[in-house]
C-alpha cells in the first residue's frame, strides 16, 4: 500500500473557478487518505470547497483564515474504486 | 538578420505574425528581419462556430479557411509540426527537420481536446470539441435521436470555451422543442463546478434559466470513465449516471512539443507571467492563448488581446519604441441561452464577472463577430478593438 501523501495547492490571486479548477486537477490524482491544502485568496473558495465536500463525501479536516489569504485543507476519503 | 518564429496557427499566433508584419514592415522589408509562423495544419478553423455547427445544423466548411490565405505576404509561413523546441540553444526542429533559430519565439500551440484521456469516452461519447467534423457528429447524432436521456458531461478541466457547456444545454431544451420531442427527452448536465456556470455571478442568472426548461444540473461531477456496455458515466466516487446519448466536454491537455521539450508542466501547459507571458525564466520566449498555464478563460479572446501585448513588445524591443504592455486579464466570452438571446462573461484579473442579463444585441454582437473573425486575424481591426476592451475601471494587477 502506498503511502499517503500532502499536496500543497497554490490558488492565491486566482478568481473562481480557479481555485476549485486546481483542486479538481490535484483530486484527480490523489488516493483515499491523501491530503490536500489549497490556498486562494478568493473568498468563494471556502464556500465553494465546503459545498463539494458535501457532495463527494470528502472531508475538510481545518480551514484556516491566514494573512490574506485562506487555508483550506481536504482529507481524500470518497474515492470509489 | 533577427528571426521572430511563431509556433501555432490558431487565433493566437496567426493574428501575433500579422501584427507583427504590420509593426515591423519597414524592418522586414529591408531584410533586417524575418517572421516565420510554423504550424502542422494547413486550414485554419473558426472554432466557436462548432457550436453552431453541433445544434443548428451549419456546415462545417463555411468555417474554414486556408491557413497561408490569412497571413501577411510579409510572414513566411511553414505548414509542418515542430517537433521540439530547444530554448537554450534558441533552436527549434521541425517534423520534416528544418532547423530554424530564433532571436525571439512565441508559443502559440493551444490546447487539445483528447477524448482518450478519459477511459471508455472516446467510444463512448461525441464532442463539439475536437473538430468541426466532429461537432457535425453532434448534429447526427440529435437528428436521429428521438426519446432518452441526453447527457452532457464536462469529463476536465480546464477546457476551451469556459460558456460552452452551458451554452450547449440552452441549445439541447432548444433544438428539441422546436422539433416537438423535448417531453420525450430527459437533459442532463455533468459539471465539476458547484453550478451551471463556474462564475456564481453568472451561474446566479443562467441556472434558474436552466432549472425552469427542466435541464438537471448535477454539480460537483468529477468523471473517473465511462462504461460504455452498460452505458453510464461515472464518476471518482462512484456515482452512475445512465444516458442514451452522452456529449462530452472532452478533458484537454496542452500541444506534445511542450512537453517534449520540457517546457510545458506534465499535461503540457506552459508556465508563463500572466502579465507578459513571457515563458518562465526567459526573455526572448512568449506562451499565449490556451497553451499557456495561466489561470484565465482557454478562450479566443484571451489569445487574441495577448497576441497584441507580445506583438506590441516584440516590435518595441526590436525598434527601440515604447514602453511594454501588460495584459490585464481581460475576457469576454459570449454565451447563448437560446431564444436568439446572449449574455458576455466579462472580467479580468481584479474583476470577477458581473451579473449580465441576456439580450438580443448581445447575441446579435456575438453572431456579427463570425463574419468580423476573418478580418480581425488580419490584424486591421485593432484599432476598434483596442477601444471596445479598453479597461476604465483599473489596469489589472
Amino acid at each position: 500500500m502506498s503511502q499517503s501523501v500532502r499536496k500543497v495547492i497554490d490558488s492565491r490571486g486566482s478568481f473562481c473557478p480557479g481555485p476549485l479548477t486546481d483542486l479538481f486537477k490535484a483530486y484527480r490524482e490523489a488516493k483515499n487518505g491523501d491530503v490536500l491544502e489549497l490556498l486562494a485568496t478568493d473568498p468563494a473558495a471556502k464556500s465553494d470547497v465546503q459545498a463539494w465536500a458535501r457532495k463527494t463525501g470528502n472531508v475538510i479536516e481545518q480551514i484556516v483564515e491566514e494573512q490574506g489569504y485562506i487555508r483550506i485543507v481536504v482529507r481524500v476519503t470518497a474515492k470509489g474504486g | 538578420m533577427k528571426h521572430v518564429v511563431v509556433v501555432g496557427g490558431g487565433t493566437g499566433g496567426t493574428l501575433l505574425a500579422n501584427l507583427l508584419a504590420s509593426k515591423l514592415r519597414g524592418e522586414i522589408d529591408s531584410g533586417k528581419i524575418g517572421v516565420t509562423l510554423v504550424s502542422d495544419n494547413p486550414h485554419h478553423v473558426f472554432q466557436p462556430a462548432n457550436l453552431e455547427i453541433a445544434f443548428h445544423g451549419a456546415q462545417p466548411q463555411k468555417y474554414i479557411r486556408k491557413q497561408n490565405t490569412l497571413l501577411s505576404r510579409r510572414v513566411q509561413f511553414l505548414s509542418e509540426g515542430v517537433e521540439k523546441i530547444n530554448i537554450a540553444d534558441r533552436h527549434l526542429i521541425t517534423s520534416s527537420g528544418n532547423e530554424l533559430d530564433y532571436d525571439y519565439l512565441v508559443i502559440a500551440t493551444g490546447s487539445v481536446a483528447d477524448p482518450s484521456l478519459t477511459p471508455g469516452l472516446a467510444e463512448a461519447s461525441v464532442n463539439f470539441h475536437t473538430s468541426p467534423w466532429d461537432a457535425a457528429k453532434v448534429w447526427q447524432a440529435l437528428s436521429t435521436f428521438e426519446r432518452g436521456k441526453v447527457v452532457l458531461v464536462i469529463a476536465g478541466v480546464p477546457h476551451k470555451c469556459p460558456p460552452a457547456p452551458t451554452e450547449a444545454m440552452f441549445l439541447l431544451d432548444e433544438y428539441f422543442r422546436k422539433r416537438g420531442t423535448r417531453d420525450r427527452v430527459e437533459l442532463t448536465f455533468l459539471t465539476p463546478y458547484p453550478h451551471a456556470y463556474p462564475a456564481k455571478t453568472i451561474a446566479d442568472i443562467v441556472q434558474p434559466m436552466l432549472e425552469e426548461r427542466g435541464v438537471n444540473i448535477i454539480p460537483f461531477f468529477s468523471i473517473d470513465q465511462v462504461d460504455a456496455a452498460g452505458k453510464k458515466v461515472v464518476s471518482l466516487e462512484g456515482e452512475e449516471v445512465p444516458y442514451d446519448l452522452l456529449i462530452a466536454v472532452p478533458p484537454h491537455r496542452g500541444a506534445r512539443v511542450a512537453v517534449v521539450s520540457e517546457i510545458g508542466d506534465k499535461d503540457g501547459w506552459i508556465p508563463a507571467d500572466k502579465h507578459y507571458m513571457t515563458v518562465n525564466g526567459y526573455d526572448d520566449v512568449y506562451a499565449i492563448g490556451d497553451a499557456t498555464n495561466i489561470p484565465i478563460s482557454k478562450s479566443g479572446v484571451v489569445a487574441h488581446l495577448q497576441a497584441g501585448i507580445v506583438a506590441h513588445n516584440i516590435a518595441s524591443s526590436i525598434t527601440g519604441a515604447d514602453g511594454k504592455q501588460k495584459y490585464n486579464g481581460r475576457i469576454n466570452c459570449p454565451l447563448e441561452v437560446g431564444g436568439g438571446k446572449a449574455l458576455f462573461v466579462s472580467g479580468t484579473y481584479t474583476r470577477p464577472p458581473k451579473h449580465m442579463q441576456p439580450t438580443r444585441m448581445r447575441y446579435l454582437m456575438k453572431k456579427s463577430f463570425a463574419s468580423l473573425y476573418w478580418l480581425m486575424l488580419k490584424g486591421s481591426l485593432e484599432p476598434i478593438f483596442n477601444i471596445y476592451f479598453r479597461e476604465k475601471e483599473e489596469n489589472g494587477s
